[in-house]
């Protein structure tokens, strides 16, 4: 028998002690384990949204909000502001309208549904008030007001734009199940038509249909999976500015930053160059924002790793220490027959590793099946948190976009605990400092205790 | 052969300093059973712990076989404890948790011996001294007082040391197991020839030992 195997075996000697003490160990071990595993998953997680977020900033004229609320669209001059920015690479501007029955030939291939119909009726409840004040002041009634509103009726999207690949929803470009595409800068009466409003209509490339009184021949059919999309209309951004008499006009421009690092820093320049006439959101900003609450989660879990590990080194010195008092007649029984320092502290170390050891087995194993959940747990927990805080920075410019940058946030709450073998190495690296911290001091204890102590006591 | 000289043992207490041994001298030669009498606080365990390298003297020398252990560095300390004592304590003093014969070879692996003969050469020692092998195998808590004090004698001389200290060895067993276990101490000490220093209280058994010291307040007032 040797000092090692001697450490074993006391280790062992008190079962229902050094259950509790493993017991203890276990839990704490398991928590640094799981804190590890949600802190590098959240962590790669804010990576991931961070280096998807993209480069891209959106400018949209103060006020407006897809087709709703009001103010007055961007102008040439300010689209020339903004493609001179530093740091700007591209731009993409794009000019949306809605074509009513009358404007086109074309069947909205959008049912109204509940939402549609209420949308429209608080338009049209407007639009006929203001009709019949104009027309007759002194006849107008509450009661002609409401019998004149018009039955709400589908419409269909259009959208002009230098790319056409700025309608596609998922960031990529935009997928053509038929035909070829349009060039973006020209004012050639073509159109790509949504896959919805083509079936719709029976359109296919080449055929041709009516809008704003002019003959557009379709160029081709694109899919985007998306059903708003799907059943708008695509048009070179001078064609509608053209038809519908908004010269240099665009209502969104979506600016291409050289890098991400310079994103905030062109964001401040274009607030600056364009005051309050226009409304600017970057992908990057709302990243920020919403990876800001797994971010907490992040050094919460590195809070709980650390307090996890004091607790664990506390709990093996504790014991060790209440052991080497315990056992202060023996370790000087052992130095009085010729047991030298050195081999009476690998005996308590041995003992001590051997508590750790049995502690990180059980600990290891609980971290591994409660990581997982745990990390969905912190990260669901925090969700509602992220929600509110992406909430002001998610207001997009368009309809479309702001899908996309809600699919986003949503993306967030997905963290899944992965364990990793880097992970399970720094969770078993802490499990060694707990054991090295919980037996140094015993040992200084037990350097300190003399042989002679044998004898006096008796 | 032990030669003690001028030996001096001084704590420092509140209220001032405590001689605890004064001046002590003796010689005790190689195979004698010498006894040390005493009333409580005279001084006697200081002497053996002394004796014994386990405490370091103020002042004076303790020359065992011409090698003065109290000047002995902390590691040689041990080492001298190790392969040149051996204790026997009134309390036993058994490891707990290991078996008779694990105690003894103990010892055993702390004086060096290789770990393949430490077994059998505890298992002699443990018959010798009046074990069986079932008994061997048994830990402390199930010995009666009698067999752990045997077991605590076979540790003692595991070594082939030059002296076995013993420390009120018959104090906590009744008084015939006492006199089995002092007749043990002394036989052995002639088939070893090994020197024995006994504290005790049991004037019987010092007036069956070699040599007998008396202590009173430190000094050695009767040698006989």
């Amino acid at each position: 028998m040797n000092v090692v195997s001697r450490g074993i075996k006391n280790a062992l000697r008190s079962p229902m002690r050094s259950g509790a003490i493993v017991l203890m160990l276990a839990i704490s071990i398991g928590l640094i384990l799981s804190m590890l595993v949600a802190r590098s998953s959240v962590n790669a997680k804010i990576t991931e949204v961070k280096s998807s977020a993209g480069t891209s900033v959106t400018i949209s004229p103060a006020g407006v909000h897809g087709f709703d609320g009001g103010g007055d669209p961007l102008t040439a001059a300010q689209i020339t502001t903004i493609k001179d920015t530093a740091h700007v690479s591209s731009i993409v501007a794009t000019l949306s309208d809605q074509l009513t029955t009358s404007d086109t030939s074309l069947t909205p291939s959008l049912e109204l549904g509940l939402f549609g119909a209420r949308q429209q009726r608080s338009s049209t409840d407007s639009t006929s008030s203001t009709d019949s004040n104009a027309a007759a002041p002194a006849d107008s009634s509450s009661t002609e007001t409401t019998t004149t509103r018009q039955a709400p009726t589908p419409k269909t999207t259009v959208t002009g734009t230098t790319d056409q690949n700025s309608v596609s929803t998922d960031g990529s470009d935009l997928v053509l199940s038929s035909g070829s595409s349009i060039d973006g800068s020209s004012s050639d009466l073509v159109a790509l038509v949504g896959t919805s409003l083509a079936t719709k209509n029976s359109l296919k490339v080449g055929s041709t249909f009516t809008a704003y009184d002019k003959t557009i021949t379709v160029k081709g059919i694109f899919k985007t999976g998306n059903t708003f999309a799907d059943s708008g209309l695509i048009m070179p951004l001078a064609t509608v500015q053209t038809l519908t008499d908004q010269s240099g006009a665009v209502n969104s421009v979506i600016a291409k930053v050289d890098s991400s690092d310079n994103v905030s820093s062109t964001v401040t320049t274009l607030k600056s160059s364009l005051g309050d006439k226009a409304d600017i959101t970057s992908q990057v900003e709302q990243a920020a924002a919403s990876v800001s609450s797994l971010e907490s989660i992040s050094s919460l879990a590195l809070a709980g790793v650390v307090g996890a590990t004091i607790a664990g080194s506390v709990i093996v010195l504790l014991a060790m220490v209440m052991i080497v008092r315990e056992r202060r007649r023996e370790i000087g029984v052992i130095k009085a027959i010729g047991g030298s320092n050195v081999k009476v502290i690998g005996q308590f170390v041995s003992e001590a590793l051997t508590l750790t050891i049995i502690g990180a087995i059980v600990g290891l194993s609980l971290g591994i099946v409660v990581s997982g959940p745990m990390t969905s747990s912190l990260v669901s927990n925090q969700s509602s948190t992220a929600t509110t805080q992406a909430g002001p920075g998610a207001g997009g410019p368009g309809r479309m976009f702001k899908g996309g940058m809600s699919q986003l946030s949503s993306n967030i709450t997905q963290v899944t605990g992965s364990l990793t073998p880097q992970v399970f190495a720094a969770a078993v690296g802490i499990t060694l400092i707990i054991s090295i911290i919980g037996s140094a001091v015993p040992a200084w204890f037990i350097a300190r205790i003399r042989p002679g102590e044998v004898l006096r006591t008796e | 052969m032990l030669v003690v000289k001028n030996l001096t043992k001084s704590f420092n207490s509140a209220g001032g300093e405590v001689h605890a041994l004064k001046d002590v001298n003796m010689t005790i030669n190689t195979g004698e059973f010498a006894s040390i009498i005493g009333k409580s606080g005279s001084g006697k365990s200081t002497l053996l712990s002394m004796l014994g390298a386990l405490d370091v003297p103020t002042s004076g020398s303790i020359q065992v076989d011409d090698i003065d252990i109290a000047k002995l560095s902390a590691a040689k300390q041990t080492a001298y404890r190790a392969k040149k004592i051996g204790f026997v304590f009134q309390h036993y003093n058994l490891i707990p948790n290991l078996t008779a014969l694990e105690n003894v070879m103990l010892a055993l692996e702390f004086g060096g011996m290789p770990a393949s003969k430490r077994k059998a050469r505890a298992q002699e020692l443990l018959t010798e001294v009046g074990l069986d092998e079932d008994e061997q195998l048994r830990k402390p808590t199930r010995l009666s007082g009698g067999q752990q004090q045997r077991v605590s004698i076979a540790r003692a001389l595991a070594n082939k040391p030059a002296i076995v200290l013993a420390d009120e060895p018959t104090g906590n067993l009744d008084s015939e197991t006492g006199k089995k276990i002092f007749d043990l101490l002394h036989s052995l000490t002639r088939s070893e020839n090994v020197t024995i220093i006994a504290v005790t209280h049991d004037m019987d058994i010092a007036g069956k030992t070699d040599r007998t010291f008396r202590l009173k307040d430190g000094q050695i007032v009767i040698e006989k």
